[in-house]
């Protein structure tokens, strides 16, 4: 799979067969389905945080997933996905989502403890997804987010 | 000559003796505990995108927000931010937003 920043501030890519796209349509998969949750674990109960941010949360998250799915599925018409400026952010949450899921389920750490070959198939591969959610991500920040 | 001010009987008050009387408000406020927002470490958030969302919730300067997120990133953890609960609690609301694991605590 190709990735490359778009001469109109954003970026296209381009997969090149069955597996590629199964990446893409894996982000949905990946992601962390309690995130908002977790997050609300970490506040008092003082601050009602379940009640009172975690369904605004929640609701944020899933439109960045939504919002991918919807893309993925219409670019596999188009064997392409161009991801424009102002959805930057979106991909960016979701991809953030997918590897917080991860992490969550495999427990990697840091990167540079990490040695591929020593992981078990599905761990290796959900490792590999990590790394290629990262790749965008860091492309997106690069050339498109402007935060 | 100052006149100072008298009584309804017309005695001249000592102004300096009359007992200083403040709003319960300001009380509050003088004694109210201020709140650290406590951005946590994860092994997911990269760190130029910590740097950034700092910047932009914040409003720091990069060299800033790099330094905070330098002590997130070797302490585990950083306060960025102190001052009423109120308002830190709009502060965690938009760091959890943008994914990154924060939290509250009493300053000390």
């Amino acid at each position: 799979m190709t990735v490359m920043p778009t001469i109109n501030g954003g970026i296209k890519l381009t997969p090149e067969n069955d597996k590629d796209w199964a990446v893409l349509k894996a982000i949905a998969f990946d992601a962390h389905e309690e995130l908002a949750a977790r997050l609300g674990g970490l506040m008092d109960e003082e601050s009602m945080w379940e009640d009172i941010v975690v369904p605004d949360l929640e609701t944020h998250f899933s439109g960045q997933l939504d919002h991918v799915v919807k893309a993925v599925n219409e670019g596999k018409e188009k064997d392409e996905i161009t991801i424009p400026k102002e959805e930057g952010e979106l991909w960016y949450g979701a991809l953030n989502q997918a590897r917080l899921g991860l992490e969550s389920k495999y427990h990697f750490g840091q990167e540079e403890d990490i040695e591929p070959d020593e992981l078990e198939k599905e761990e290796r591969q959900g490792y590999l997804r990590g790394r290629f959610y990262c790749t965008v991500q860091t492309v997106l920040m690069e050339y498109v987010l402007e935060m | 000559m100052d006149r100072g001010t008298r009584d309804p009987g017309g005695n001249l008050m000592n102004t300096v003796d009359a007992p200083a009387r403040e709003s319960a408000t300001k009380k509050k406020e003088k004694t109210a505990t201020p709140w650290n927002v406590v951005v946590l470490d994860d092994p997911v958030n990269l760190m130029e995108y910590v740097a950034r969302v700092l910047m932009r919730i914040f409003g720091f300067s990069r060299e800033k927000a790099e330094e905070l997120m330098l002590a997130v990133h070797q302490k585990g953890k950083a306060v960025v931010w102190s001052g009423g609960r109120e308002k830190a609690e709009m502060y965690v609301q938009e760091l959890h937003g943008s994914q990154l694991h924060a939290t509250l605590e009493k300053s000390s």
